[in-house]
């Protein structure tokens, strides 16, 4: 690899770990006098990398049809130490190396480069949909699949190819066009087993093994039968269908005896699961001995232990617990203490994790606990969990979003006094002494919001901690789907589905004029008056902080408030930037001390 | 006692008779016949006119008919000159009477209304006559801005095409009075009728944002005997008034059969219904009769003549139909007509393509189920993908197993993916052969340049046709059509002239190559300071764009624009400069523009967008 490259790698190493909470928690204020240093650092690393990449990275992909063979086979290897074994140092980066050595390859008619670098581009589009599927989006789907599928379709060409990894890669392409059937539904489920079986077709032709002996038939079989198994997921939502109810058996199956007669022996926790949720979908055992099976396992876990068998067993098998009740109400009561001490553990577990331990895979089995949270009377509540998980993940953005919420709180009680008619038609109160008599309802409400408006940002933390550069268009696009993904798991629980508009809407503009996303609607909003005012509350903090777009840096405040008061009327409602203004003289009591409380409460939670 | 001998004549008589003394007017005979017109009071009896030219008749020379009125009949006098008596005779003209004073009457209503329509009418005509005008002097009087004159001149185009309806209808009008207006039936294809009103009709309804539904029925059969013009005039009056008399928000419905009605003759039947301003029960009296609008401030904002629904009615009764109409004041419209027609005989389809294989992407299921139909009694094969990546999939399957579509149609739009994105894609991995047509109910001359430059060959009218489909894919069998088109597509740049500023001396042959093969002349700079020399060097407006590298020796891209767009020279801020790039971050794509630069393609360069963006940047800046 070449110099720049090394040094862009390691600075995105460094990126990782400033972007991380420090393996052990050092008191708030400490930690809150370190913010500053930390900025400075990651601002220059940031820096640095795009420079370098400008100068060096981009001028060879202006001109990639005359890049040298040693260029690309550089970029190869480039783009190869970019990802360790599909956690990406920087994935987008990477997807765009791939697509110019594409370029390259169809170009100069290299048709074994093209095969590897099509595989190697879908691949980084399945992961970027991976990420995006947390949002319900699909936009990356049909994109790998076409990739996917033109690697597989050189199968045509198999016998003139020479190369074995070339031909491996053709396999392997032909097994992951399955990938692109993710969708939990009936036609998605009958499409991926229906790949599955092509792809197995080929790869058990003993003609295939005698053409190309060195490739790893029993790997590529392991993985093909593992990925049947992922119609699981299907079956969980009371899909029945008896030939996938058998395909997934014997896939569970053939997993199970495969691994067993592996090097060690040792059947990790999820191919345990797949063979029994297997017995179970088949109708072998009934439902109460897989919850009981289910809940041996969840017994046998380490708290302590963050293994990714662990992780799964801790942290997976309580999304599977709650999701396998849904069906059934009589069970989902009375497993309700069950579910209960799961969660509870699960937000102990959760707290004490380290960064560098949250993987896409564990964010995906937190993602399908929100997923399929279940709310008990007077159980946890989701909205708390939320809260735990926010700030256990992010501490820097729960601490703005708690100055958000005091600053809402002081919105409404100035609201409340000075013109109630503001906020007419707020929870559902249609007069100001109506409004007045409920207003810590109203504090509570817009406290909660700010808390949880940026939950969605949890699906897309492993993305964007690791952006150690300029953002590019693409992941600027992706970024910004946080907001469906926070309106997907607030809609999941009584508790959290008040605050789903504060999730969809906080970016969308006042006038409609700029913002997104098209989706947030003011007019189907029942308290459109009280997401302003938390878009309005948010917006403040994020130029008091200088996170806001084109930001120079943290805002002073009355820059900040003359800031708000320019983009009254277009991005946010004009009264709420009236009213912050109004607020000054307590904003300049407040703000001094906001982050140190902001903080304090946070590492209290943070610590449990 | 009078002496009534010299009357008795008239005394059996029928006819009533009374004979008046000259001067006094009183009565010296009346015979019996006369005695229901109560003689004796006849004179005072009567009203004041009539009462005075009764008199004038028995003492003047008889000048003009005289008519009375008395009891429920009408009387014509003849009065009949003695040397001391006049004889009057009486004669009952009550049925005639009638009758001439209800044609009178009529005329003077049509004549009212043609006055009220004249001085409406001028008053129509003045309006856009007094824009033209006003737009003409406005645009003559600046002749250095021709954005102004461009702006005139479109208004100008609105005003006069107001106009030309405002007259036709008139003449039409005229016309259908005078009898001149003749059917002229011959073999018709319904599909091209019906996609010729749709493409007027439905963009009539976007831009009046109203929900438009098109509910096809039976076709019995294709090919009518009709006059399409004065059809498509009928279909089109209806569909018109429902989009004009329909608040934003609205909708319009049509729905459309070609019925059986014996051998080789059909009932076309049309429905047009509408949740507009409707009529009230009064008007709908009205609604046939020339020059008649409704009263209601509502219509008098929306254009129009009155003489509509006239001509409409005259022209279905012409092809020997009728047309009903329910309506209700703020609730909507629905105007149903039936005409019979002739059939003609239906083509047989191509047995070319029966064994064809199709694949189909088409998220609406109706639609979808129809189209696969259609295909099937055509003996072709099809997949249907609803998603873009069911499409992929088809596609992926195919190319694995070897083997092959013969056709892809695409509806205009997918429910997941913008078509054209992924009809580019498709059309790159399905190769240059495949035929690929639009299923489109819109007007092709107007998406025909976005959809070719995404693969598209052609396009087949929507709603669907058995015929149609079958002749669109014949012409298309083999892929033909697509080479031409093709060729046509990467010549659209003809006549402009660019600057491609690139120092990488293959990027710079292959831009030309590919760019060149749309017609564009393009002049080549090394670097971003012979860039500016050149155009400095050129004559002003003599370069349409700039296509320009951002990485360059010398200088970069962004100075060069920069030194570009402050050249003391008109062009110098107007000439669009496109950036192409490999630097792709956010912060990239602003600086491009904050340098001055009208767009940003990234590298490696997918030249459809170049070239679309090359147009539209270009074009516009012409226009």
């Amino acid at each position: 690899m070449r110099e720049y490259q090394e040094k862009y790698l390691k600075n995105l190493s460094r990126v990782f770990e400033l972007n991380s909470l420090p393996a052990v928690l050092p008191p708030a204020e400490e930690y809150l006098a370190g913010l500053p240093r930390r900025a400075e650092e990651l601002r220059e690393l940031s820096e640095e990398n795009t420079a370098m990449l400008r100068r060096e990275l981009f001028p060879l992909l202006d001109n990639i049809i005359t890049a040298t063979g040693e260029d690309i086979a550089n970029l190869e290897k480039f783009a190869a130490a970019m990802n360790h074994r599909g956690a990406y140092l920087d994935l987008v980066l990477c997807h765009y190396l791939h697509n110019a050595i594409i370029t390259y390859a169809r170009h100069w008619h290299k048709r074994d480069l093209l095969i590897r670098h099509l595989y190697h581009g879908a691949m980084t589009l399945f992961y970027m949909q991976d990420i995006i599927r947390r949002a319900d989006r699909t936009d990356y789907n049909w994109k790998m699949s076409l990739m996917f599928g033109e690697a597989a379709s050189y199968i045509k060409e198999y016998d003139r190819i020479e190369d074995m990894e070339t031909r491996g890669y053709i396999h392997r392409a032909m097994g992951n066009l399955a990938l692109a059937y993710s969708g939990l539904d009936e036609a998605d489920g009958r499409r991926k087993q229906a790949a599955i079986r092509r792809s197995l077709q080929i790869l058990e032709d003993p003609v295939y093994h005698e053409k190309s002996p060195d490739l790893p038939w029993d790997l590529y079989l392991m993985k093909t039968h593992q990925e049947r198994t992922t119609a699981l997921g299907l079956l969980r939502t009371g899909f029945v269908d008896p030939q996938i109810q058998r395909e997934v058996m014997e896939s569970a199956e053939y997993v199970v005896d495969g691994l067993r007669r592996g090097q060690n022996g040792s059947i990790p926790i999820r191919w345990q699961y797949a063979y029994e949720a297997a017995q179970y979908h088949c109708g072998v055992r009934p439902l109460s001995h897989f919850l009981s099976w289910l809940e041996n396992v969840y017994m046998e876990r380490d708290e302590e232990d963050y293994s990714p068998d662990s992780l799964y067993r801790n942290m997976f098998v309580p999304a599977l617990y709650a999701s396998y009740l849904e069906h059934d109400p009589d069970m989902v009561y009375s497993k309700k203490y069950v579910l209960s001490f799961m969660y509870r553990r699960l937000e102990n577990y959760v707290r004490k994790m380290q960064d560098h331990q949250l993987s896409e895979a564990t964010l995906n089995n937190l993602l399908a606990c929100l997923q399929s949270f279940v709310e008990y009377p007077d159980g946890i509540l989701e909205k708390d969990f939320i809260m735990t998980l926010v700030v256990c993940r992010s501490p820097d953005s729960f601490a703005s979003s708690y100055i958000a919420s005091q600053i809402a709180q002081m919105m409404v009680q100035k609201a409340l006094e000075d013109c109630p008619e503001a906020l007419l038609g707020a929870l559902g109160h249609d007069s100001p002494e109506a409004l007045r008599s409920h207003r810590t309802e109203l504090e509570l409400f817009v406290h909660e919001a700010c808390l949880l408006h940026n939950v969605g940002f949890l699906a897309f933390s492993n993305l964007a901690r690791r952006i150690g550069r300029s953002r590019l268009e693409e992941e600027e696009n992706l970024i910004r789907c946080h907001v469906y993904a926070g309106a997907k798991l607030l809609a999941q629980s009584p508790s959290t589905r008040p605050y789903v508009n504060a999730a969809l809407g906080h970016h969308s503009y006042f006038d409609g004029s700029g913002g997104y996303p098209r989706e947030y609607r003011r007019e189907e909003d029942p308290n459109v008056m009280l997401t302003d005012l938390v878009s309005a509350a948010i917006h403040f903090v994020r130029l008091i902080e200088g996170r806001a777009e084109d930001s120079g840096g943290p805002m002073p405040l009355d820059a900040a408030l003359e800031a708000l008061l320019s983009e009254a009327g277009s991005r946010l409602d004009p009264q709420w930037c009236r009213i912050i203004n109004s607020l000054e003289p307590k904003l300049c009591a407040y703000l001094p001390t906001a982050q140190a409380e902001a903080y304090d409460v946070a590492f209290l939670l943070l610590r449990g | 006692m009078p002496d009534n001998r010299p009357f008795s004549q008239w005394d059996l008589s029928p006819i009533p008779v009374i004979a008046f003394a000259p001067g006094s007017h009183s009565v010296l005979y009346r015979n019996s016949a006369a005695m229901p017109l109560a003689p004796d009071t006849l004179v005072e009896g009567l009203t004041g006119p009539e009462s005075a030219a009764l008199c004038a008749a028995l003492d003047g020379p008889y000048e003009a008919p005289v008519f009375l009125h008395v009891g429920g009949g009408v009387y014509s006098l003849l009065p009949i000159s003695g040397s001391d008596t006049v004889t009057c005779l009486f004669q009952d003209v009550t049925a005639y009477y009638n009758r001439t004073r209800d044609a009178l009457d009529q005329a003077l209503m049509a004549s009212q209304a043609k006055t009220t329509f004249l001085s409406e009418m001028s008053h129509d005509i003045r309006t856009p006559m007094g824009a033209i005008a006003g737009l003409t002097d406005i645009a003559l009087s600046q002749p250095g801005s021709p954005t102004k004159v461009s702006e005139c001149l479109e208004k100008i185009k609105v005003a006069s095409g107001h106009m030309m309806s405002l007259l036709n209808e008139v003449l039409d009008m005229s016309r259908i009075e005078s009898g001149r207006v003749q059917i002229q039936a011959e073999p018709t294809n319904i599909a091209d009728l019906l996609h010729e009103i749709l493409i007027v009709a439905k963009p009539q309804a976007d831009s009046g944002g109203l929900q438009f539904v098109l509910e096809m029925g039976q076709i019995a059969r294709e090919n009518l005997v009709l006059d399409s013009v004065r059809l498509k005039q009928v279909c089109l009056n209806l569909l018109s008034n429902a989009v004009k008399y329909t608040p934003r928000g609205g909708r319009v419905e049509m729905s459309f059969a070609v019925l059986p009605a014996g051998d080789d003759a059909v009932t076309m039947h049309l429905c047009v219904k509408d949740n507009g301003i409707g009529m009230s029960r009064e008007f709908l009296m009205k609604l046939f009769t020339p020059f008649e609008r409704e009263e209601k401030s509502s219509v008098h904002k929306i254009q129009g003549t009155g003489l509509g629904m006239t001509i409409t009615k005259n022209l279905i009764e012409l092809m020997g139909g009728h047309i009903e109409v329910e309506s209700e004041t703020d609730k909507g419209s629905c105007f149903t007509l039936d005409i019979p027609f002739a059939a003609a005989p239906d083509p047989e389809p191509d047995s070319s393509l029966r064994g064809c294989k199709v694949l189909l992407l088409d998220s609406d299921n109706k639609q979808a189920s129809l189209t696969l139909s259609l295909l099937k009694e055509l003996g072709m094969e099809c997949d249907w993908a609803s998603t873009a990546g069911d499409a992929v999939s088809y596609v992926n399957d195919c190319d694995i197993f070897g083997t092959e579509y013969q056709f892809l149609l695409a509806a205009e739009k997918l429910e997941d993916t913008e078509m054209t994105l992924l009809l580019s894609e498709l059309r790159n991995r399905l190769g240059q052969s495949l035929p690929i047509l639009l299923l489109t109910g819109s007007d092709w001359s107007q998406i025909e340049y976005v959809f070719t430059r995404s693969g598209v060959d052609g396009f087949v009218p929507l709603p669907l046709f058995k015929s149609k489909l079958a002749a669109t894919l014949s012409s298309h069998i083999g892929g033909a059509g697509h080479k031409e088109l093709q060729a046509q597509v990467r010549c659209d740049l003809s006549g402009l002239r660019l600057l491609l500023a690139e120092d990488n001396e293959l990027n710079r042959e292959i831009a030309v190559e590919l760019i060149g093969e749309s017609g564009a002349q393009i002049d080549c700079a090394e670097d971003g300071r012979q860039a500016v020399d050149m155009f400095k060097e050129s004559a002003p407006g003599a370069y349409d764009a700039i296509l320009m590298d951002v990485q360059m020796p010398v200088l970069g891209g962004l100075d060069a624009t920069r030194e570009l767009r402050a050249l003391p020279r008109p062009d110098a801020r107007t000439v669009p400069i496109i950036a192409m790039t490999a630097n792709a971050f956010v912060e990239d794509v602003k600086k491009s523009l904050e340098a001055g630069m009208d767009a940003h393609i990234s590298k490696p360069l997918d030249i459809d967008k170049v070239l679309s963006t090359i147009d539209s940047l270009a074009r516009g800046r012409q226009a």
